[in-house]
C-alpha cells in the first residue's frame, strides 16, 4: 500500500445515479451489482420451486400440464444453478471484499470486471427470454442431456447461449480473482497469512478458468448439432450420446465445487469471528481448498453410472469419488475444532455457520452414498439425488450466503439489522428447510423417480410433507431479506467493528471509502486469525 | 492507494525476444504445419494413428507458442508449472475416457 487516501465519502455517496452503478468499475459497486441481480433471480427460481411442489402436493395432475412440469424444472435448474448458485459467493461477497481482504484498493482488471457483470445480465436475459419465444423454455432439465436437447422444439439454443455467455462471465471472474491474489496482496500478507474466505476463492478461480471453457465448446457442439446437423451426440447421425455426458460433467462436477468451495471459505471466516480464537489448522483448511479443486476434476463419471458407460470407468470413478470425501472431512473437523473451547457469541452469521455445518454433512454424507456404485445403480435419478444435491447446494452455499449476508451487511451498509427477527427468520427458514429436502431422501429411498409431475399413491404422504415445508422456507426467506432490507435502511447505526473480527475489512469504515481504506491497515501479527493480540 | 507489489514487478525483466527468434520461431511453426499436412495426404499407412500423429504435432506447436511467442520461457517458473498442470489435467481426461471408452 503506497500512501493512504483519507476522505470522509463512503463509495455510496461518491457518485449518485443510476449509471454512476452500471457502468461503475469499482469493485464494491459491482459487487453490489451482482447482489441485486442475483436476489432477484433468486426469487424468480425459488418462485418455480414452490410451484413445483405445490403441484407434487398430492398425486395426478393439480395444475401444470406434463409438459409445463418440464419446463419449469428445467427453469428452476437453470436459474439457480447458472445465475444464482455458480456466481453467488464469488461474484457478491468475493468482488466486494476480496480486494479489501487483501489489503488492496480494486481487483486487478477492474473493466473486465465491470464485463463480467453485463455478460451475467446479458446471459441471465437470454436465459428468461425462452420464456416468451417459440415454444417456451427448455424442457430437457438444466443438464441439456443429447439426443433429446438435440431434438426437442423447445428453446433449447438460446438455453444453452444463454449459459455460454455466463460462462464467460465466470471465466473473468476466475481470472481477475486469480492476478489480484497474485499480485495486489498488500506488503507482509504471504499467501500463507492469507484469510481463508481468499484462499477459497483462489481455489475456485482455477476451477472456473480452466473448467468452464469446457462446457462452452459442449454447448456450442450441441448448437452445432441442432442447427447444422453435425453428428456429435445423436448416434441417428453418428454421434455418441455418452460423450456428451462426458463433457458436460468434466465441467459440471467440477462446478459443483465452485458453488461449494467459497461456502467453505465464508464458514471459515465466520467460525473464528464468533468464536474469537484461531481457526483450527489454517493450512489444513487452505491446502484442502486445492486439493478437492484438484480431485474434484478426476470424478465426473459418478454422474454417469447408469448411462452405460463401461464397467472398469464406472469402478474407477467410484474409488475416485471417495477420495473427495477426505478433504471435505478435514475442512468439517478444522470447524468444529475451532469451535472448541472459543468464546462463542451466538449471532445470525454463527448460526447459519452452524447449519452449514450439518446440512452440508447431511449432503456430504448421502453424496457418498450416492458415489458408490453399487447403491448409485438403485437410486439414480430418484429423489435421493433430488434431496442430495439440495442439502448441498442450498442447505450448504445457500446457507453460507445467507450467514455472509448476516455477517457483512453490517460493514456495506454501515448499519445493523433487527437481530431478534433475524434469528426468528433463521429458525424458520432451518426448520423449513428440513422439513422440504429431508422427506426427499426418504422418498427416494422408498423409489420415486424424479422429473414427473405425478407420483404413485405410496408416495403422497413424504411429498405432502415437503410441500408444506416449500411454504415454511418460504416464508423464512421473506422474513429474512425483509429484515435485512429494512436494517439497510433503518438500522441502528454501526461503527468499524461490531462482530469484533480481525481481518482486514474490519479496520476500514463502514461503509468503505471508494479506495477501501482511510488509513493503513495492519495485519495481525500471528496470521489473520490470531484473537491472541487482541 | 496505488496497486502493490512494484517491487517485486521492477524484478522481473521485461525480456524483448530478437527477430531472429521470432523468425525461427515462425519457420519452425511452417514446417510443423507442412508436417502435418503431409501426414494427411500421405501418410495413409499410418491409419487410427494419423489422428494421434496430428494431436501430437499440434501441442507441440502450441507449445512453441507458448514459449517463445507468449514469452513463458522468460517469464517465473512458477508459470510453466501451472501450465504443466493444466496439461495434466488434459492428459487425466483423456485416458479416464479412453478408458471408459475402450472398455464398452
Amino acid at each position: 500500500m503506497a500512501t493512504a487516501v483519507a476522505t470522509d465519502l463512503n463509495f455510496f455517496q461518491v457518485k449518485r445515479g443510476f449509471f454512476s452503478w452500471i457502468f461503475s468499475i469499482d469493485h464494491k459497486r459491482i459487487g453490489l451489482l451482482y447482489m441485486y441481480s442475483l436476489i432477484t433471480f433468486f426469487l424468480v427460481g425459488a418462485t418455480l420451486g414452490v410451484l413445483m411442489r405445490l403441484e407434487l402436493l398430492n398425486p395426478g395432475k393439480d395444475f401444470l400440464e406434463a409438459q409445463t412440469y418440464n419446463q419449469v424444472f428445467t427453469l428452476h435448474g437453470v436459474i439457480m444453478i447458472f445465475l444464482f448458485i455458480i456466481p453467488s459467493i464469488p461474484a457478491v461477497f468475493g468482488n466486494f471484499f476480496l480486494p479489501i481482504m487483501i489489503g488492496t484498493d480494486d481487483v486487478a482488471f477492474p473493466r473486465l470486471n465491470l464485463l463480467s457483470w453485463w455478460l451475467y445480465i446479458i446471459g441471465a436475459l437470454m436465459a428468461l427470454s425462452t420464456l416468451v419465444f417459440g415454444d417456451g423454455p427448455a424442457d430437457t432439465g438444466w443438464t441439456f442431456y443429447a439426443p433429446y436437447s438435440v431434438n426437442t422444439s423447445t428453446n433449447v439454443t438460446i438455453s444453452v447461449l444463454a449459459a455460454f455467455v455466463l460462462g464467460f462471465s465466470s471465466i473473468l471472474t476466475g481470472l481477475n480473482f486469480i492476478v489480484t491474489i497474485h499480485r495486489l496482496r498488500t506488503p507482509g500478507m504471504t499467501f500463507m497469512k492469507m484469510p481463508l474466505f481468499a484462499w477459497s476463492l483462489y481455489a475456485t478461480s482455477w476451477i472456473q478458468l480452466l473448467a468452464t471453457p469446457i462446457i462452452g465448446i459442449t454447448l456450442m457442439m450441441i448448437v452445432a448439432e441442432r442447427v447444422f446437423g453435425v453428428g456429435l451426440f445423436d448416434p441417428s447421425i453418428g454421434g455418441d450420446p455418452i460423450l456428451y455426458q462426458h463433457l458436460f460433467w468434466i465441467y459440471s462436477h467440477p462446478a459443483v465445487y465452485i458453488m461449494a468451495l467459497p461456502a467453505f471459505g465464508i464458514i471459515s471466516e465466520l467460525l473464528p469471528t464468533f468464536s474469537q480464537r484461531t481457526i483450527f489448522g489454517y493450512s489444513a483448511i487452505a491446502f484442502s481448498s486445492l486439493a478437492i479443486a484438484f480431485i474434484g476434476y478426476f470424478v465426473w463419471g459418478h454422474h454417469m453410472f447408469t448411462s452405460g458407460m463401461s464397467g472398469p470407468a464406472r469402478i474407477i470413478f467410484s474409488i475416485l469419488t471417495f477420495l473427495v470425501a477426505i478433504p471435505t472431512a478435514i475442512k468439517v473437523f478444522n470447524w468444529v475444532a475451532t469451535l472448541y473451547k472459543g468464546s462463542i457469541n451466538v449471532q445470525p452469521p454463527l448460526l447459519y455457520a452452524l447449519a452449514f455445518i450439518f446440512q452440508f454433512s447431511v449432503g456430504g454424507l448421502t453424496g457418498v452414498v450416492l458415489g458408490a456404485l453399487a447403491a448409485d445403480i438403485h437410486l439414480h435419478d430418484t429423489y435421493f439425488v433430488v434431496g442430495h444435491f439440495h442439502y448441498v447446494m442450498f442447505g450448504g452455499a445457500g446457507f453460507a450466503f445467507f450467514g455472509a449476508l448476516h455477517y457483512w451487511i453490517p460493514k456495506i451498509w454501515g448499519r445493523m439489522y433487527n437481530i431478534r427477527v433475524a434469528n426468528i427468520a433463521f429458525s424458520i427458514l432451518f426448520v423449513g428447510f428440513n422439513v422440504l429436502y429431508f422427506p426427499m431422501l426418504v422418498v427416494g429411498l422408498m423409489g420415486m423417480p424424479r422429473r414427473y409431475y405425478d407420483y404413485l399413491p405410496e408416495f403422497h404422504l413424504p411429498n405432502m410433507i415437503s410441500t408444506y415445508g416449500s411454504w415454511i422456507l418460504a416464508v423464512g426467506l421473506l422474513l429474512m431479506l425483509g429484515n435485512l432490507i429494512v436494517g439497510v435502511r433503518k438500522g441502528k447505526k454501526v461503527g468499524r467493528n461490531p462482530w469484533n473480527g480481525i481481518t482486514l475489512e474490519w479496520q476500514t469504515p463502514s461503509p468503505p471509502p471508494l479506495q477501501n481504506f482511510d488509513k493503513m491497515p495492519e495485519l495481525p501479527k500471528g496470521g489473520p486469525y490470531d484473537f491472541k493480540q487482541e | 492507494m496505488e496497486h502493490q507489489n512494484e517491487q517485486q514487478e521492477h524484478k522481473q525483466t521485461h525480456h524483448i525476444i530478437s527477430y531472429k527468434e521470432h523468425f525461427s520461431t515462425l519457420v519452425a511453426l511452417l514446417l510443423l504445419t507442412v508436417l502435418t499436412v503431409s501426414i494427411s495426404v500421405f501418410g495413409a499407412e499410418l491409419r487410427s494413428l494419423s489422428v494421434a500423429t496430428a494431436l501430437l504435432i499440434a501441442s507441440v506447436k502450441a507449445l512453441v507458442v507458448a514459449y517463445y511467442f507468449m514469452h513463458l520461457k522468460y517469464d517465473l517458473k512458477i508459470y510453466r508449472w501451472l501450465v504443466l498442470l493444466v496439461m495434466v489435467l488434459f492428459v487425466v481426461f483423456l485416458v479416464l475416457t479412453s478408458i471408459e471408452y475402450l472398455n464398452r
